[in-house]
């Protein structure tokens, strides 16, 4: 591939490192039948696992991982700004969205794999390297789920761990081990720390490898229909027109993660307290279906182990069992219904889960610091805890934002406390007007969820 | 030819004759064609091109041609007019087993010409590069942020009140008073104990009673703002290497054992490798004589008095 107006760099070093042939190795890849969007979807993957680890650096550069300094450490991050620009939280919800964006994107390169039946003979060892790589990300998932040490990591973490324990015979060992003891503590989280940052990544570097280095070898399947002369003859290099599609896919997914960094940033909840029992976990959004699948299935122990051994084992066996060579979906009726049926499931199960959480009372900022002041000008720190300060007659209100009463039952609380609790000592506070109500009912939610101190100050 | 053959490079090319002529040192494959159109064969001057159709049999240790006389005839190989692939490309499947023999143009020069192909090609190259650097830098912006934040934080002043009141001084005397404050390290605040050198001035004419970093010009606006005649909070780290100056009485001058700078009550340098007098603290005095201080620290070894943020 000689041009004209070569650089003196590229001469340089390409006499040096034999940079042109490394470049054609890389670039002038044959892709039989063109260059297709629907390829992008790997390279999308890739990407947001770089993403990933860029920012997971960033993140570690601030973290303290330790119980008595983690939750610090995420609200400090959250509060870092620079010229004005909240960066702090701005990296971590990359962070936080590139891991959901992740999950949905892993999901669908699989999906497209199987649709495309792209796992066929020669390219059995490259799917099954390709279900190393979902279980890596599903387990980055759980483990940085409890890094931030609030009261939805340790919960959910909880719940998780207990999932394990549930496992026959080695359940209980296994538990404890990934613990660092019987309860979550400090060595849960050291743990989960050096699995998500340490063993994760240099995994996720070592399968990727094999992955591409099997692709590389064997070749990318392909659309599945058409005759092997007329792809041929279509056949392009994976640069430039390929390279250009997967820099779009990329550009679309970061746009996506940014804005939603933006627009939602991730929240923190008050820091974890084991004597909290009242809090009830919920789930990581991906999870939901197993969750809701887990409370229908009598005896547990069938769901929390025959689920996820079921979904290894079809996943594994899959190109060994299925070995005709027939690619296309539209031959392949039974495999495309089945799919349809399990991605229906798990829809419906999501859903379902989704409904059955307790919804916690959307916050409009403004509206809950003016209910900061109804709530100091009101009296209630005279009966009611907020952050270690106040009187000890009502219950300790520092948390009271993660209970999920609506707004209806807080107004009511505050108005008609007896409705709720018979000869209740609480007065009732029907002098303030409607928005007051509606204001301080939204600081009330507030509590444990937001405002937390800024350490930069 | 239906029979499978494994060409090296190096194989002796024969002519009608039985005479070596050259040896082979690449093929040409046509993809369009999807088969291997020419021989490149190096003979004693150059690289020459044969078309598959002057050749009689191939074997694997030798090739003949159906030609006599040497190759000189020949046209020359050009290596610009091709694109090198290595095996690899081929999908698999295919039966030659070439080495590093194969050359063949790409396919794009081959449909559209050669200036089209190019000007499309460096379109989507720098399409690429753009998209490239968008995602790029709004990726380092924000990192770049992110890292020189902590830096960049201002630390604030908290004002310390000292559990001492003014009229328990001694006049014209330095008193060494430690106090606990809390120094924030990122995230986590530290208890820490911190000591300043206390002096209570008999009378505001007393030269003493001016510091002398103040006489000098070398307070900030916040020093200069909050200093009084009654009262001189000096810092406990000398100016020249960070050690810590103690008071001689006998001597009335504050001595720093590491390297022996001397300075009068007014933190005034009288001799010694200290580059500049010893640093005074702002300080407020209450009306029932409570005194706090703003803790500052100073970079040591510069004429300068710069306050380490
Ligand atoms: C005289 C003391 C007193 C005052 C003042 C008071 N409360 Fe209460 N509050 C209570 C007690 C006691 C309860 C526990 C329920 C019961 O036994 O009646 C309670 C319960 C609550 C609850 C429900 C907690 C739960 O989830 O079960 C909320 C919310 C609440 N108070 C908010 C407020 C707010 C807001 C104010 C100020 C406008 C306030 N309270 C003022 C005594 C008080």
């Amino acid at each position: 591939m000689k041009q004209k107006g070569e650089s003196k760099l590229l001469k340089y070093l390409d006499e040096r490192i034999r940079l042109r042939s490394l470049m054609s190795f890389l670039l002038d890849e044959p892709i039989p039948g063109g260059a297709r969007w629907a390829y992008v979807f790997g390279s999308m993957v890739l990407f947001t696992l770089i993403l990933q680890f860029l920012t997971g650096i960033m993140l570690a550069f601030y973290y303290g991982g330790t119980p008595d300094h983690a939750w610090d450490s995420v609200n400090y991050i959250d509060h870092l700004s620079f010229g004005g620009m909240g960066v702090g939280r701005l990296i971590r919800g990359l962070h936080y969205w590139g891991a959901s964006m992740m999950v949905i994107l892993v999901g669908v390169h699989l999906l497209q794999v199987f649709l495309w039946g792209a796992y066929k003979k020669p390219r059995e060892i490259m799917w099954l390297v390709g279900v190393v790589l979902l279980a890596l990300t599903m387990t980055a998932a759980f483990t940085g789920y409890l890094l931030p040490w609030d009261e939805r990591a340790y919960w959910g973490t909880i719940v998780g761990t207990n999932m394990i324990g549930l496992v026959p015979i080695v359940g209980p060992i296994l538990k404890s081990a990934i613990r660092g003891g019987v309860g979550l503590g400090a060595l849960t989280l050291s743990h989960f720390f050096t699995i998500h940052t340490m063993v994760l990544p240099s995994m996720f570097i070592l399968f990727v490898v094999f992955h591409l280095v099997i692709f590389r070898r064997i070749g990318p399947a392909g659309p599945y229909k058409g005759d092997p002369l007329a792809l041929e003859a279509r056949k392009e290099f994976f640069y430039p027109r390929q390279v250009l599609m997967d820099a779009m896919g990329m550009l679309a997914i970061f746009l996506v993660i940014a804005g939603l960094s933006l627009l939602r940033p991730p929240g923190l909840e008050s820091v974890a307290n084991p004597s909290n029992s009242s809090y009830s976990p919920t789930p990581a959004w991906y999870f939901d279906w197993i969750f809701q699948l887990l409370k229908m299935i009598r005896p547990e122990i069938l769901g929390v182990v025959g689920l996820p051994a079921l979904i290894g084992i079809v996943l594994v066996l899959l190109p060994f069992v299925d070995k005709r060579p027939e690619r296309s979906p539209f031959r392949r009726p039974v495999a495309v219904l089945v799919t349809m049926v399990v991605l229906g499931a798990m829809m419906t199960l999501s859903v379902q889960a989704e409904r059955g959480f307790k919804k916690l009372v959307s916050l409009e900022p403004r509206s809950v610091a003016r209910g900061k002041l109804v709530f100091r000008q009101s009296g209630c720190i005279g009966c009611h805890t907020v952050n270690g300060q106040g009187g000890h007659i009502g219950p300790d209100l520092s948390e009271e934002g993660l209970v999920g009463h609506s707004e209806h039952w807080l107004v009511v609380q505050f108005v008609q406390s007896a409705a709720h609790f018979p000869h209740s000592p609480m007065p009732s506070f029907s002098y303030l007007k409607p928005d007051q109500l509606h204001d301080l009912a939204q600081y009330v939610s507030s509590l444990g969820r937001t405002g937390w101190p800024d350490p930069t100050k | 030819m239906s029979e499978e053959v494994v060409l090296r490079m190096g194989v002796p090319v024969l002519n009608e004759d039985g005479h070596e002529v050259g040896t082979l040192e690449k093929l040409v494959f046509s993809e369009t064609e999807r088969k291997i159109t020419e021989l490149v064969v190096r003979d004693l001057a150059s690289l020459k091109r044969i078309m598959i159709s002057q050749v009689r049999s191939i074997f694997p240790h030798s090739i003949t041609l159906a030609r006599h006389g040497t190759l000189e005839t020949l046209p020359v190989f050009d290596p610009t007019e091709f694109e090198e692939v290595p095996t690899w490309f081929f999908p698999p499947g295919y039966q030659i087993e070439i080495g590093s023999l194969v050359t063949l143009k790409p396919a794009d020069i081959r449909e559209m010409g050669e200036d089209a192909a190019c000007s499309r090609r460096e379109f989507m190259a720098r399409t690429t590069a753009v998209v490239a650097g968008l995602i790029g830098i709004s990726l380092v912006v924000p990192i770049g942020g992110y890292v020189l934040a902590a830096a960049k934080t201002k630390i604030s002043d908290h004002w310390v009140p000292l559990s001492v009141s003014i009229n328990q001084l001694p006049m014209d005397s330095p008193v060494s008073h430690t106090f606990r404050a809390v120094s924030v390290s990122g995230w986590m605040r530290v208890p820490v104990e911190r000591t300043v050198w206390l002096i209570r001035h008999s009378s505001p004419e007393d030269p003493m009673s001016l510091p002398a970093d103040e006489k000098l010009g070398l307070d900030s606006e916040l020093e200069k703002q909050f200093s009084t005649p009654l009262l001189t909070v000096l810092s406990p780290i000398c100016p020249h290497l960070g050690c810590s100056p103690q008071w001689i009485d006998d001597r009335k001058r504050f001595i720093c054992p590491c390297h022996h700078s001397i300075y009068e009550l007014n933190g005034n340098r009288v001799s010694g490798p200290a580059p500049r007098p010893m640093d005074s603290l702002p300080v407020k005095v209450g009306k029932d004589g409570d005194i706090s201080i703003l803790y500052e620290q100073f970079a040591i070894g510069i004429p300068k008095k710069v306050r380490l943020a």
